[in-house]
C-alpha cells in the first residue's frame, strides 16, 4: 500500500524532498512502519550519469542495523541495468567455474618409470626361462611400477573469463539476489554494541542468513561490526571492490551499506558505458 | 523473441523459486563438449599423422613436386602483379558513414579540428604502423548522410569525400606522417611516458610529393590560394553551394592546420611532455630551436 502510494506521488513529478516528505508523513501506512522517527523517511530521486532508458529504477527499502527491530529509514533507487537484469544462471555458474579454476593450481604428482627407484636392471633373460619379455622391474605393466600419463604437480587451471562475461555474472547475481529478497540496503554499518549476540540475534529476528555477505564502502569497517562478526564464521564483510559472485552465492543473504550500492552501481555502469577494448583484449602476464 | 518483459517474467519467477547458491546453479545443456575417452592422453589417436604411408613414415614429397614430371607451378612463365606488395604503403579505410556513427554518439569531438589520434581514441578504427598502415583512408559510404561540419585531416580521400565534407562546410587535409609518427598518434601517453623529445615528422617520400602538393587533392603541402580555387571549382563540378568559410562562426577552428612538421595539435616537436609534474619543456638551446624549426 504505501510502496503503491510513494509510486503515485512520484508520477506528480514532485521533486523535492522535504513535499514527499510532508505527504508522506500525512499517509497513515508510512507512518505506521516507520513510526519511530517519521521525519527520517527521504525518498531521493537519483542523478545517474548513465540514467536508465527503457527500464524503471528499481526501489528499496533502506534499512537500520542500530536496532533489532527493523526501521526503514527510506527509499533507495537501484540502477535497473546493474540490480534487475535477465539472471543468466549459465554465467553466474561460468563465473563461479572461474573463481575456482583461476586460482586453483594442482599439486597431485606421480612418479614415472624413469623416476621410480631402481629399475635399471633387466630381471631376467630375454629368452630360455619360458617367462614373458621384460627390461626393467619399474615398467608401467608391474606392480609398484611407474605410472604412465599420471598427474604432474604444479599444473595451473588459470584463465580469464571474457571481461563483460565477468560484469553480467555480477549483474546477474545481484539482480537475482534483489529478485529473491535476499539483498539489503542499509544506511551504515553503526552497531550500538560490540556483542557478537546482538549481531546473531539481529539476522535471526530479520530472517536474514544464517550465513550473510556484508559489503562496505571502504577498507575499514566500523569497529564495533568488526568485533561482533569476528567469532561469527558465517557473517562476513567485504569492500565493495572485492565483490565477487562465488562469495555472494555462498552467503545466503547480502547486506550492502547505501554508498557501497552506489559505488558498485556507478563502476558497473562506467564499464558497461565505455570503451572496454583495453579489459577485453587477451590476457597479459605482468612480468615486472 | 517473441515475448516483451523476458527479464521481468524471470525475476519473477526466481522470486518463487529456491534460493539461488553454489548448490544449484548449472551451465546451459549441451554447453560443454564430452571429450570421449580413448587410451592415453589423445584418446588413443594417430597422433595427427593420418593412417599409414608418408603421413606416418615422415617421408613427404615437397609441396607441388609432381614426381619428375614439370610441375604445374613451373609450366607456365611468371608475371609479378603483386611484386613488391608488402612493401607498398597501405591505408586502412574508414568510411563517412562510421566518422559521421563516431559523432553522433559523442565519441568524436566536432568542436575541434579532427586528426588520425582523436579517431583511434574513439576505440571503433585501429591501425598498425609496424604492418605499412600509413593512415586513414577516408571512404565514401554514407556521403550522402554526412552532415557534419568538421576540420578534419586524413592520410587519403577521395574527390566525392573532399566533396561531402566542404559540402557542409567543413574542411579538409591529406596529410603524410611518417611511421614513427603515426605510432607516437596512435599512443601518445606510452610515448610521453618515455620522457623524450617530440621528434619532427618526416617528409613525405617522393612518389607521394605530388599527391600531398596538389590542391585537388587538399593536400597538406599545397598553396592555399589554389586550394580555396579548387574548393570553388569542386562546388561547380557538383553542383552544390559553397558555404563561405569566412563568415562562420567557427572560422578559428576550421583554419587550424598543423605545421607540415608538427605531430600533435598544440605540441611543437622538441617540447618534453612530463606526466608526472603535469609539465612541458621547451628547449632553449640555440642548436636545438634551429635543428627543430621546420
Amino acid at each position: 500500500m504505501s510502496f503503491s502510494l510513494i509510486n503515485a506521488i512520484r508520477k506528480l513529478n514532485i521533486s523535492t524532498v522535504s513535499q514527499i516528505r510532508l505527504i508522506s508523513s500525512g499517509s497513515t501506512d508510512v507512518s505506521n512502519i516507520n513510526s519511530h522517527s517519521n521525519s527520517d523517511l527521504n525518498v531521493t530521486q537519483k542523478e545517474w550519469k548513465f540514467p536508465p532508458q527503457f527500464t524503471k529504477p528499481r526501489e528499496v527499502w533502506i534499512e537500520n542495523l542500530d536496532s533489532i527491530d527493523e526501521k526503514k529509514l527510506g527509499l533507495f533507487e537501484l540502477h535497473p541495468l546493474v540490480y534487475a537484469v535477465l539472471p543468466r544462471i549459465d554465467i553466474i555458474h561460468r563465473n563461479v567455474i572461474w573463481q575456482r579454476k583461476f586460482r586453483w593450481v594442482s599439486w597431485a604428482h606421480t612418479k614415472t618409470r624413469a623416476e621410480v627407484h631402481g629399475g635399471g636392471r633387466k630381471p631376467w633373460p630375454q629368452k630360455g626361462l619360458g617367462r614373458a619379455r621384460h627390461g626393467s622391474i619399474r615398467s608401467p605393466l608391474w606392480r609398484g611400477g611407474g605410472i604412465v600419463h599420471g598427474p604432474r604437480s604444479g599444473k595451473t587451471h588459470f584463465f580469464m573469463l571474457p571481461f563483460h562475461l565477468r560484469i553480467h555474472g555480477l549483474t546477474s547475481t545481484l539482480s537475482a539476489k534483489f529478485a529473491q529478497d535476499d539483498l539489503h540496503v542499509v544506511r551504515n554499518l553503526e552497531l550500538p554494541t560490540e556483542d557478537p549476540e546482538y549481531l546473531a540475534e539481529l539476522i535471526e529476528k530479520r530472517n536474514w542468513g544464517p550465513s550473510v555477505l556484508i559489503v562496505d564502502d571502504n577498507d575499514y569497517a566500523p569497529r564495533n561490526i568488526t568485533v561482533a562478526t569476528e567469532n561469527l564464521p558465517h557473517v562476513n564483510i567485504i569492500p565493495f571492490y572485492g565483490l565477487n559472485v562465488y562469495s555472494m552465492l555462498k552467503h545466503d543473504t547480502l547486506i550492502i551499506t547505501q554508498t557501497a550500492a552506489e559505488r558498485i552501481e556507478e563502476k558497473i555502469l562506467q564499464h558497461l558505458h565505455s570503451n572496454t577494448m583495453p579489459q577485453q583484449a587477451k590476457f597479459k602476464l605482468n612480468q615486472v | 523473441m517473441g515475448s516483451r518483459q523476458i527479464t521481468e517474467k524471470s525475476l519473477a519467477m526466481l522470486r518463487s523459486l529456491p534460493r539461488l547458491s553454489l548448490g544449484n546453479i548449472r551451465d546451459n545443456p549441451g554447453s560443454r563438449k564430452n571429450i570421449k575417452r580413448g587410451r592415453g592422453q589423445h584418446g588413443g589417436d594417430k597422433h595427427g599423422a593420418g593412417n599409414k604411408g608418408s603421413g606416418q613414415r615422415q617421408n613427404y614429397m615437397r609441396l607441388g613436386y609432381e614426381t619428375g614430371n614439370n610441375p604445374f607451378y613451373l609450366r607456365m612463365p611468371h608475371e609479378h602483379y603483386y611484386k613488391g606488395h608488402h612493401h607498398r604503403r597501405q591505408y586502412p579505410p574508414i568510411s563517412l558513414l562510421e566518422i559521421q556513427k563516431l559523432i553522433d554518439t559523442n565519441r568524436l569531438d566536432i568542436t575541434k579540428p579532427i586528426d588520425i589520434a582523436s579517431i583511434v581514441r574513439s576505440g571503433l578504427y585501429n591501425f598498425f604502423p609496424d604492418q605499412k598502415h600509413f593512415g586513414i583512408h577516408l571512404t565514401d559510404e554514407g556521403m550522402d548522410i554526412f552532415s557534419a561540419k568538421v576540420n578534419i585531416e586524413v592520410q587519403w580521400a577521395s574527390e566525392q569525400v573532399i566533396a561531402a565534407i566542404e559540402k557542409n562546410g567543413g574542411v579538409i587535409t591529406t596529410a603524410y606522417y611518417d611511421p614513427h609518427s603515426l605510432i607516437l598518434l596512435k599512443n601518445p601517453k606510452s610515448f610521453f611516458q618515455t620522457g623524450q623529445a617530440i621528434p619532427r615528422r618526416m617528409i613525405p617520400p617522393p612518389d607521394v610529393i605530388e599527391y600531398y602538393t596538389s590542391a585537388e587533392m587538399r593536400g597538406y603541402l599545397a598553396d592555399p590560394e589554389k586550394i580555396s580555387e579548387e574548393r570553388l571549382r569542386l562546388s561547380q563540378k557538383y553542383g552544390y553551394q559553397l558555404p563561405i568559410l569566412e563568415s562562420d562562426k567557427n572560422y578559428n577552428m576550421l583554419c587550424e592546420r598543423k605545421d607540415p612538421r608538427q605531430i600533435f595539435y598544440g605540441l611543437e616537436p622538441g617540447w618534453v611532455i612530463n606526466l608526472r609534474d603535469k609539465c612541458i619543456l621547451k628547449p632553449k638551446d640555440e642548436e636545438l630551436l634551429q635543428f627543430y624549426a621546420s
